[in-house]
């Protein structure tokens, strides 16, 4: 069974950018409502859902950012209540509340991309851009765990070595830099070591190559041509189509264009859900022949 | 197509011109186009610049031992921002930076914006974020020799980058959340975010003051051992 | 034609006074497999550097070193890469890359090879090597072992006319330093390649090999085929501590004839030789009765939440005064048993006292004062300083713990010692902080033999005092030798607990050369010494 964040990674992060680059240049209640849905089952389906500190931590901002404006900027007509001499407007509230929501989705795009791109699919985008570059990640994205490790680990030494006295806060920074600074040392020298390691398996002695262990299926081709496809075709319907939060807030009415918009809006959005309904179905089929 | 000889002037111009470019695109986008567009286009500058870069960077021949030391910094303060309130990310930029050149200072700063958000949340902002932290160690690289003589100008630009820093980042918050450069939700942006200001103006003091010397030291050792 | 030739190479370190490779000279035809033994910080690990260009230490230098007829400069860089192999000491830092599929096409990349000839080689070569099981994995979650066979794996497949290999085997357990002892003289055979290696355990190496290399204080003491070498010890006292157990054995008790190199030669050795009727003195028991120093009961611990258990129920005893050795296999859990034992990591279940009292109560670090100190498996997170004289000025007096002469390392930087080196500083430091319990993690990796044989000096010598001391070792020499009780670890348990010679005359595997040489033969000796005890030679029959 194939899933979403199965398929190329490039196909998967273009469709991601521009599902998630469609809502952020808007503020078209609309489409931000399309994108939102979209948003959440594309975390459902890459298994991000349950993760409430996430919810919890993106609803406070929300609330911070809806109330923000209506604060800070006294724009528009309707005018709620009064408060220190300022006035609180509707239409300021309004457009807290979908810029607001703007954000929310764009981070939740952001999250559910994040957890496909694992890091060997990342040094695949960036490789076809540069090889060195790639190199580069791939060689710091090795060391984060290993730096974690270590540092954790001479922590613990010194601590058994009895290097650290006390249990008192100032005692514990002390340490806490030192092994922060013979970090910096270990972090060199063996540094060091891999790129002998590096030289000694032929680094920079010509051109490099890239071995990759994705490829281009039928299956690929088909999910980048259709994410460019609906994206041009929303950014065309909808291009023009104005919402006006001030001073009086305007949705200008639904015209066919605006219609053929929001739909191959809708449909980028909930691709990777059909895409995961299709693949279930199939292997239902598929199972119940074995 | 213009064909610059100097290879300095070259490269010089390579980095300065998207620096130079991009916060002026932004500030007059911000001013003078409607609704949305200034947001994309800054945000398309942003990314311009950073493959300007990258493949200046591409062509470049770069020892084993140059990339593998970027690379170990940049591991460095990806783990470092996860030590809590106090993050060491601009300090050891503006050390690599110092001691391996701006374009080492700009990379290790980037890349460590871009990687770690994938542990601290990635979004439209990473490029910003990138270019910010980039630039942070480009400038570092510039002024190295007086940095490295004088220790009060290195405090002094530890703080300044600090403040420098959250400012810039304020500034794209405030784009991408009004649509345009709305001056009092800018200020409000800025007391909202003023603890962290100072909490990042602070850390840079405190890691550049005790980080400087004996980084200095390590890494003279590890250029006597092995002719880095 | 020789593939390598060496010629009268000298070699200095910056800043050291006496050269670390004096007048060096070296033949290796092609196809051979050389193994090159030493002591520790004889130069072993520089010569092999030097052979590799781009590893070759700064220094000062002189002599020439040919590659199939050519000076070693006369090489193009790819040439150079590609054909010399080099698998260095530490596993962890030669790994460039996060994935090991990754780490596998590095070299080919490097070389600008198309995409589809790296996919083949890394295919063919993943799957010699047994690694499609884990070719997907992140190299972080790789075990000791498996890091070492991926380095080896990631060399291979450059298809290089010599491989070199440093200590390759130092982290592994006794199996799977076999195994891979084992893997490279397959390669050697099956493939032609040349290969030179240097290891301080030799048991299994001196039998492979074609030729051996004596190097002492940066010279060729020797050079030759491995049984004439190994014969001629026979007048270098302090060398024999190196050989094989049955050469050992040979040479203790003066035996005549073509000098045994393994087991089976070993076994031959026996039945030749008639017995002195003595029978040895009887083991002290293992004491049941005395003080616990350290008891662990029904331990589990688990790294993360959701990881699976490291340790599971174990559950360990160690009477005060007492040498406990723990044996076991990479990643049974051994370092994580000292760790919870250490009070560094906090079982989720289960009893931990150090003293009769619960680690737990231990307030303000007092567990640390004078009470328990652990050495590390690895020991560079012990150095904090920039010279060993600081290092050891730091734990108060601890230059004069050991009987090993400090004073030429005095104003090297830590990181500059060699393996054995740093591993006798580290222990140095940690036996000056006076400890009661002593938790030793792989004292004696990288350690020569004779530098152990000393080792086990000091071990008893901190028992006599009263000392208690907990070690993990995969070293089933040594903790046959120093251990009074031994144990052997399996998925996080303890599963067989005994004396050594009990211990060791019932395992098959996990046992010392001489307890598998005797088997069936003599009654249960585990040691060299023990074996001499009981043979005498009267002469060929
Ligand atoms: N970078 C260095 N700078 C100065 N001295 C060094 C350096 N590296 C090694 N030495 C010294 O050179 C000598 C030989 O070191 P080498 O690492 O070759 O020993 P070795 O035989 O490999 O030892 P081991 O068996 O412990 O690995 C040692 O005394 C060591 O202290
Ligand atoms: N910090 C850690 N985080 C997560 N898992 C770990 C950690 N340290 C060890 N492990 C895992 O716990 C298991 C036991 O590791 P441990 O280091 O105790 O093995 P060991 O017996 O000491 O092996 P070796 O002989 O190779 O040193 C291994 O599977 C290892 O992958
Ligand atoms: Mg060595
Ligand atoms: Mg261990």
């Amino acid at each position: 069974m194939r899933r979403f964040a199965d398929y190329n990674p490039v196909a998967v992060a273009v469709y991601s950018l521009c599902a998630a680059g469609v809502c952020m240049f808007t503020m078209d209640p609309v489409i931000l409502g399309i994108s939102l849905v979209g948003a959440l089952l594309s975390l459902g389906v890459t298994g991000q859902m349950r993760r409430w500190e996430m919810h919890l931590y993106t609803a406070a901002l929300l609330a911070v950012m809806v109330l923000v404006n209506p604060l800070v900027s006294h724009r528009g007509q309707t005018v709620l209540f009064v408060m220190n001499h300022n006035p609180v407007t509707l239409e300021a509230l309004i457009y807290g509340a979908a810029a607001g929501g703007m954000i929310v989705t764009v981070m939740y795009w952001f999250r559910s991309f994040t957890a496909v791109m694992t890091s060997d699919k990342l040094l695949y985008i960036f490789g076809s851009l540069s090889p060195k570059l790639a190199l580069l990640l791939s060689m710091a994205l090795r060391y984060v765990p290993l730096f974690g490790h270590q540092a954790h680990q001479v922590s613990r030494s010194q601590q058994a070595l009895g290097l650290y006295k006390e249990d008192n806060l100032i005692d514990r920074m002390r340490g806490g830099m030192r092994v922060f600074s013979v970090m910096v040392t270990w972090t060199l020298e063996n540094g060091i070591i891999t790129a002998d390691s590096m030289t000694a398996r032929g680094y920079g002695t010509g051109r490099r190559t890239r071995f990759a262990i994705f490829r281009w299926t039928r299956g690929d081709v088909l999910l980048l041509a259709a994410t460019l496809l609906l994206t041009a075709l929303t950014v065309i319907c909808l291009s023009g189509r104005d919402v006006r939060y001030y001073p009086a807030f305007r949705l200008p009415p639904v015209t066919a264009r605006a219609m053929a918009g929001f739909v191959s809006y809708g449909l980028l959005t909930w691709l990777p859900a059909f895409i995961t309904g299709k693949e279930a179905l199939k292997w239902h089929c598929l199972r119940s022949g074995i | 197509m213009i064909v610059i000889r100097s290879r300095r002037v070259r490269e010089a111009l390579r980095i300065a011109l998207p620096f130079a470019a991009m916060p002026l695109l932004v500030l007059l986008g911000a001013t003078f186009l409607e609704g949305k567009r200034h947001l994309l286009i800054s945000l398309g500058m942003a990314c311009m610049a950073l493959l300007f870069f990258l493949t200046g960077f591409e062509k470049k021949k770069t020892g084993g031992r140059r990339m593998v030391i970027v690379a170990v910094m940049t591991a460095l303060c990806i783990v470092g921002r996860f030590i809590p309130l106090f993050k060491p990310v601009t300090a050891l930029t503006i050390l690599t930076a110092m001691y391996l050149g701006g374009e080492a200072g700009f990379l290790t700063g980037a890349l460590a914006a871009a990687l770690s958000n994938f542990y601290f949340g990635q979004g439209p902002w990473t490029p910003f974020q990138m270019l910010a932290w980039g630039f942070v160690g480009l400038i570092a690289g510039a002024l190295a020799k007086p940095l490295k003589t004088h220790r009060w100008l290195l405090l002094l630009y530890g703080v300044l980058s600090g403040v420098l820093y959250s400012l810039m980042m304020d500034v794209w918050n405030v784009l991408w959340y009004a649509g345009g450069l709305d001056w009092s939700l800018y200020g409000a942006a800025v007391m909202a975010a003023l603890p962290h200001t100072l909490l990042y103006a602070a850390s840079n003091f405190v890691f550049l003051y005790l980080l400087a010397t004996p980084f200095g030291e390590k890494l003279a050792r590890v250029k006597v051992k092995y002719g880095v | 034609m020789a593939l390598l030739a060496v010629r009268n190479l000298t070699f200095t370190y910056p800043g050291c006074t006496g050269p670390a490779l004096q007048g060096v000279n070296l033949t290796v035809e092609k196809g051979e497999f050389l193994a090159v033994c030493g002591p520790t910080g004889c130069g072993k690990s520089t010569l092999l550097r030097l052979l590799k260009r781009e590893l070759a230490p700064l220094g000062e230098r002189s002599g020439e070193i040919l590659f199939d007829g050519m000076p070693q400069d006369a090489l193009t860089d790819r040439e150079s890469a590609a054909r010399i192999g080099y698998v260095m000491q530490k596993p962890e830092h030669q790994l460039v890359t996060d994935k090991v599929w990754h780490e596998l096409a590095f070299g080919l990349e490097n070389l600008g090879l198309p995409q589809p000839v790296i996919a083949r080689r890394v295919a063919e070569m993943a799957a010699y090597f047994g690694m499609e099981s884990w070719f997907d994995r992140e190299v972080s979650t790789l075990s000791g072992g498996q890091k070492q066979l991926l380095n080896l794996a990631a060399v291979m497949v450059m298809q290089p006319e010599l491989l070199i290999l440093d200590e390759p085997t130092a982290q592994l357990d006794p199996i799977a330093a076999s195994e891979f002892i084992a893997t490279v003289h397959k390669i050697n055979r099956e493939l032609g390649l040349t290969v030179i290696l240097t290891e301080h355990r030799l048991e299994e190496v001196i039998p492979a090999c074609d030729h051996l290399l004596v190097l002492h204080r940066g010279r060729v003491l020797d050079c030759g085929a491995p049984r004439a070498v190994v014969g001629r010890m026979a007048d270098q006292p302090e060398l024999l501590p190196f050989l094989p157990a049955a050469a050992q054995l040979y040479h203790a008790i003066g035996a005549q004839g073509a000098c045994p190199l393994d087991v089976r030669e070993g076994r031959v050795l026996i039945e030749k030789c008639g017995r002195s009727g003595l029978s040895l003195p009887a083991e002290a028991p293992l004491d049941e009765k005395g003080p616990p120093a350290l008891r662990l009961r029904e331990v589990y611990f688990r790294y993360g939440r959701n990881d699976p258990d490291v340790l599971r129920g174990l559950s360990l005893c160690v009477r005060e005064g007492e040498i406990c050795c723990v044996l076991g296999g990479n990643g049974s859990g051994k370092s994580t048993t000292l760790s919870v034992a250490a009070g560094l990591n906090r079982a989720y279940a289960g009893k931990a006292e150090v003293f009769g009292k619960p680690i737990r109560s231990y307030r303000n670090q007092s567990l640390y004062r004078n009470c328990l100190t652990l050495l590390p498996q690895d020991v560079q997170s012990v150095f904090l300083c920039n010279t060993v004289r600081e290092e050891l000025a730091e734990c108060g007096d601890a230059e004069n713990m050991l009987p090993f002469d400090f004073g030429p390392l005095m104003d090297k930087h830590p990181y500059d010692l060699s393996g054995g080196e740093q591993q006798l500083v580290a222990l140095a430091k940690v036996l000056a902080t006076k400890p009661r319990l002593l938790l030793l993690d792989e004292p004696t990796k990288g350690v020569d033999a004779a530098a152990k044989q000393r080792l086990i000096g000091v071990l008893r010598a901190l028992k006599a005092q009263g000392v208690t001391l907990l070690i993990v070792t995969h070293d089933v020499e040594f903790a046959a030798a120093c251990a009074d009780r031994c144990c052997l670890m399996f998925r996080g348990q303890i599963v067989s607990e005994g004396t050594p010679r009990s211990f060791f005359g019932e395992n098959s595997f996990y046992t010392t050369a001489v307890s598998r040489m005797s088997r069936g033969l003599l009654p249960g000796p585990v040691t060299v010494a023990d074996a001499t005890a009981l043979l005498r030679w009267e002469g060929e029959a």
